[in-house]
């Protein structure tokens, strides 16, 4: 028989174990693939133009997707050869020498690799249509997309996929030469465990471990606490701290805290176990040293990728709120200048609805509004202009407001602001009239949207009784822009006509601000910008983050596969003394949701804390936002799990 | 009063136009009490009938009753309840699970029973200090002796109270010590506690413990030895004797 007669003949025969590695290596193709030929389809660089961020997203996206794949790949392989190591054993001993091993295994994968490269990249030109059509759809793009073969990224996806065929090649020489006959052999069952009792030791790192994880949380609660005087100093390094103490105590707690837990569990049933003891927790437990660093590893890539999704979701599916702070109204008129959009829209019998805002300015002192702890902080300036409107312009919004003599509240205080510098209500401030002081008494910390925040600077806007607002007029100094008209439309369908008319009149509604010349955008067009920019965010984080979830998820599973063929022999013993299937197959449910349940929890909760500490820093909606994308998530480990119990099933099936 | 009773067993592994015939047609019927040993050459077909006879395997063709139940009738979960609470097991190679200790190997057998704890409790407590294993309790599989793992496995087959034991080669990986100390104790059990046990084995020693033994070759009951008054010693020329006329333990002569 000649070699590739017989290499042929064992691949045929180990297509069952093939398939696995084999579908591993088509789907990393496939994501390859199709990424690089979304980042030069002509019709998404078109749609992209504008963006010069965009290219430089699509190559470090691309960067990390090959990390990802490269990984997988080494993984799967790693897997694959365990498995088959006794075969490897077998042709050595029947005289083959190591070399011709060598060749013989070179050659399948040689084989294995350049049919998995061209059926990825068939699947993967392909699923870049489908890729290309949500990006299109996300960025609000009107375009058709064309499909067409792109020879760059063919040529990347062939480079990076022979980078990784010589790696994995080195790999299996590496292997094979270093290992003698017998322990080719036994290589499948030295695997992880054996089992070994559980000591002081173990306790105390155990808890070291949830206490470290604790203290993470703890420590990125107080992240961006303004009372620290330190706080952009140190910022980096904090950061640090909080992903060095999570990720080690990941680890810990998977290495030691979930055997304490469970062997105090079981140590509790004092031998009288039930059948999820004996198929779940002791498994488990005894497994928990091989599989602790993958598991970790999972965890931490689920949090990352959970987390980094969370954050760019969180930024597109702002991008409307955003835009409504910017400009609250459709269209805002600042000073009464290009008062003459009013005449053309009713000339185009467009029907709106307009609300006029006097305003006025006082200096105020922000600091007697806020906790006593924070008042050191370093965020604090002075003394701020502050802008001020009468109480019966505010109630054009809200009519139920009302203000005694004396009161006045705190609006348009958001997001960023309100994260790091919270106010207290029901205190008094004092604001200077003319050079007097003026004590009033804070009833209310409000969040409505009013005024253009460009024009406001940012800042909250204090609302006062008229008579107290006129006199405010009167003495003090007037305030940049002392007048704003909003417009709203009624009929939604205008909106094309009456932004024509507004970047019509864009010079005529010129403002100074700052000494600088200033022109104010309409909603849409603002909406339109965060979409354009966000939308491509959010389309390579959801790209990568579908990688990592299958990469992680298909991990999971095959671990699982291996497990499953491991303990094939105790469900031989469990069936032959009298369990039926299905009562084994009642510890394999306890067993599966805890190896995919607890990654997937302890990584949601990583993300959670990680995603809670900053999201402000990109968007004005955290929970919708964060609950899909882990709706998302579980969906997908639902499914591997799914498919994971499918396979002990069959095991189990024909254990007897 | 009979515990076992089979009726014209045949197995047939393979397809038709290759197929083997293993059991060709056995009758089989074990009293309670008795302590019944199968004997053979390899390929004689022992462990098939074994494996027949404890429902962990079918028969092509052929009846088994086990206390007057029909196994043929039965479907897969009421087998293994049946197995669970009426037999118990001792395997070649102890068939204990690694991740548990000697006593939960033990009570594996109730893990998905209501047995009161106490119940399980005293019962575990007579068997291991007749077994002899009272100190290795706490310990794992991979920490104790290979006639330790044996009668851990013995003490899990009794600890139900099932009405048959069946018992695999069980002295086949154990050195004669040990082998002759297990032996001691399942004779002892099925004395003193009237346990029924079937018991296959090539070896003429541990055959020589048992009180009637069932030779066979080529799939079919060649001869059947009682042991009566006779000593051990006795018993076990006679089933040397008997070997010699089989053809030996591996091959014809």
């Amino acid at each position: 028989m000649t070699l590739s007669k017989l290499v042929l003949r064992s691949m045929r025969k180990n297509l069952k174990h093939y398939y696995l590695y084999f579908f591993a290596l088509i789907f990393s193709v496939t994501l390859c693939f199709s990424f690089t030929t979304l980042r030069y389809n002509p019709t998404v660089q078109e749609a992209l133009k504008e963006s010069g961020t965009a290219s430089a997203g699509f190559g470090a996206g691309g960067y990390i997707l090959y990390f990802i794949v490269t990984f997988f790949v080494l993984y799967a392989n790693h897997l694959f050869m365990k498995r088959r190591s006794k075969e490897f054993g077998l042709f050595q001993l029947i005289g083959m020498t190591k070399g011709l091993v060598v060749r013989l295994i070179a050659l399948e994968n040689i084989i294995l690799f350049v049919l998995a490269i061209s059926l990825g990249m068939i699947i993967g030109f392909f699923s870049s249509r489908l890729f290309a059509m949500i990006l299109i759809k996300m960025l609000e793009v009107d375009m058709i997309v064309h499909l067409s073969f792109s020879q760059e990224a063919f040529k990347q996806s062939v480079i990076i996929f022979s980078i990784l065929l010589v790696v994995i090649l080195l790999q299996m020489t590496w292997l094979i030469r270093s290992v003698s006959l017998l322990s080719l052999f036994t290589a499948a069952k030295t695997t992880d465990e054996r089992v070994k009792r559980f000591s002081i030791f173990h306790m105390v790192m155990g808890l070291l471990g949830l206490l470290l994880i604790v203290y993470g949380y703890y420590q990125s609660t107080l992240l961006f606490d303004a009372g620290k005087s330190d706080l952009f100093n140190n910022l980096f390094l904090h950061m640090l701290i909080i992903l060095g103490t999570t990720i080690l105590g990941t680890y810990f707690v998977f290495r030691y805290s979930v055997a304490l837990i469970m062997n105090m569990l079981r140590g509790s049933k004092k031998g009288h176990l039930n059948i999820t003891d004996v198929l779940a927790v002791t498994p488990i437990m005894h497994r928990m040293k091989g599989n602790s660093k993958s598991l970790t590893l999972i965890t931490v890539l689920t949090g990352l990728s959970v987390g980094i999704t969370s954050l760019s979701y969180i930024s597109y599916y702002s991008s409307e709120t955003n835009a409504r702070q910017s400009s609250p109204y459709d269209y805002i008129l600042l000073n009464n200048q290009g008062i003459e959009f009013l005449d053309r829209l009713t000339l185009e019998n467009i029907e709106y609805e307009k609300e006029t805002y006097d305003i006025a300015s006082v200096m105020l002192d922000i600091k007697d509004l806020v906790d006593d702890n924070l008042k050191n902080s370093p965020l604090f300036s002075e003394e701020t202009t502050t802008p001020v409107i009468p109480l019966s312009q505010f109630q054009q919004v809200e009519p139920s407001i009302q203000l005694k003599e004396g009161e006045a509240f705190v609006t348009s205080y958001v997001n960023i602001l309100f994260e790091i510098l919270p106010l207290k209500k029901e205190q008094n401030i004092v604001v200077s009239l003319g050079g007097k002081d003026v004590s009033l008494f804070i009833k209310d910390i409000r969040e409505d949207y009013l005024l253009s925040s460009r024009a406001m600077y940012g800042g909250p806007i204090l609302v006062v009784p008229d008579k107290l607002f006129e006199e405010i007029n009167t003495a003090n100094e007037q305030h940049e822009i002392y007048s704003q008209i909003g417009i709203n439309l009624v009929h939604e369908e205008d909106m094309p006509k009456a932004e024509e008319i507004y970047s019509s009149l864009a010079e005529e509604r010129q403002v100074v601000l700052n000494n600088k010349n200033y022109t104010q955008s309409s909603y849409e067009q603002l909406r339109e910008n965060n979409i354009a920019i966000f939308g491509l965010t959010i389309f390579i984080t959801a790209f990568l983050g579908l990688a990592f979830l299958l990469t992680t998820g298909s991990i999971l599973y095959f671990k699982q596969m291996a497990e499953a063929e491991e303990e094939k022999a105790s469900y031989m013993i469990l069936r032959k003394i009298g369990f039926s299937s299905s009562q084994i197959m009642k510890g394999i449910y306890a067993k599966q949701a805890f190896n995919f349940g607890v990654p997937l929890i302890i990584g949601l909760l990583h993300s959670y804390f990680a995603v809670k500490s900053g999201w402000w820093l990109f968007g004005t909606e955290l929970v919708a936002p964060l609950v899909i994308t882990m709706c998302l998530y579980v969906m997908m480990y639902v499914i591997f799990m799914i498919l994971s119990i499918g396979y002990y099933k069959r095991v189990i099936r024909e254990s007897l | 009063m009979a515990v076992l009773v089979g009726r014209k067993i045949r197995k047939t592994y393979g397809k038709k136009t290759n197929s083997q015939e293993v059991l060709k047609g056995i009758d089989i019927e074990v009293n309670k009490g008795e302590f019944v040993g199968i004997m053979g050459p390899s390929g004689s077909g022992k462990t098939t009938l074994l494996n027949v006879l404890c429902s962990i395997d079918h028969p092509t063709e052929g009846i088994i009753e086990i206390n007057g139940q029909n196994l043929r009738s039965m479907k897969e979960k009421a087998l293994a309840n049946f197995r669970r609470e009426q037999l118990g097991f001792i395997f070649q190679d102890y068939n204990l699970l690694d991740t548990l200790t000697v006593k939960e190997n033990i009570l594996l057998p109730f893990s998905i029973s209501k047995l009161p704890k106490a119940v399980a409790e005293s019962r575990l407590k007579e068997i291991v200090e007749l077994l002899g294993i009272k100190d290795i309790l706490n310990k794992y599989p991979n920490e104790v002796s290979g006639g330790q793992k044996q009668r851990t496995s013995a003490a899990r087959a009794l600890i139900s109270n099932p009405s048959l034991v069946f018992a695999d080669e069980p002295t086949g990986a154990l050195d004669s010590k040990s082998a002759t100390a297990l032996l001691t104790n399942l004779e002892n059990i099925n004395k003193e506690k009237s346990v029924t046990i079937m018991m296959v084995t090539h070896d003429s020693v541990a055959a020589s413990f048992c009180s009637r033994v069932l030779f066979l070759k080529d799939g079919v009951i060649y001869t059947e030895l009682y042991r009566g008054d006779k000593t051990r010693q006795q018993f076990f020329q006679q089933i040397l004797n008997t070997q010699s006329v089989l053809g030996g333990d591996g091959y014809d002569a």
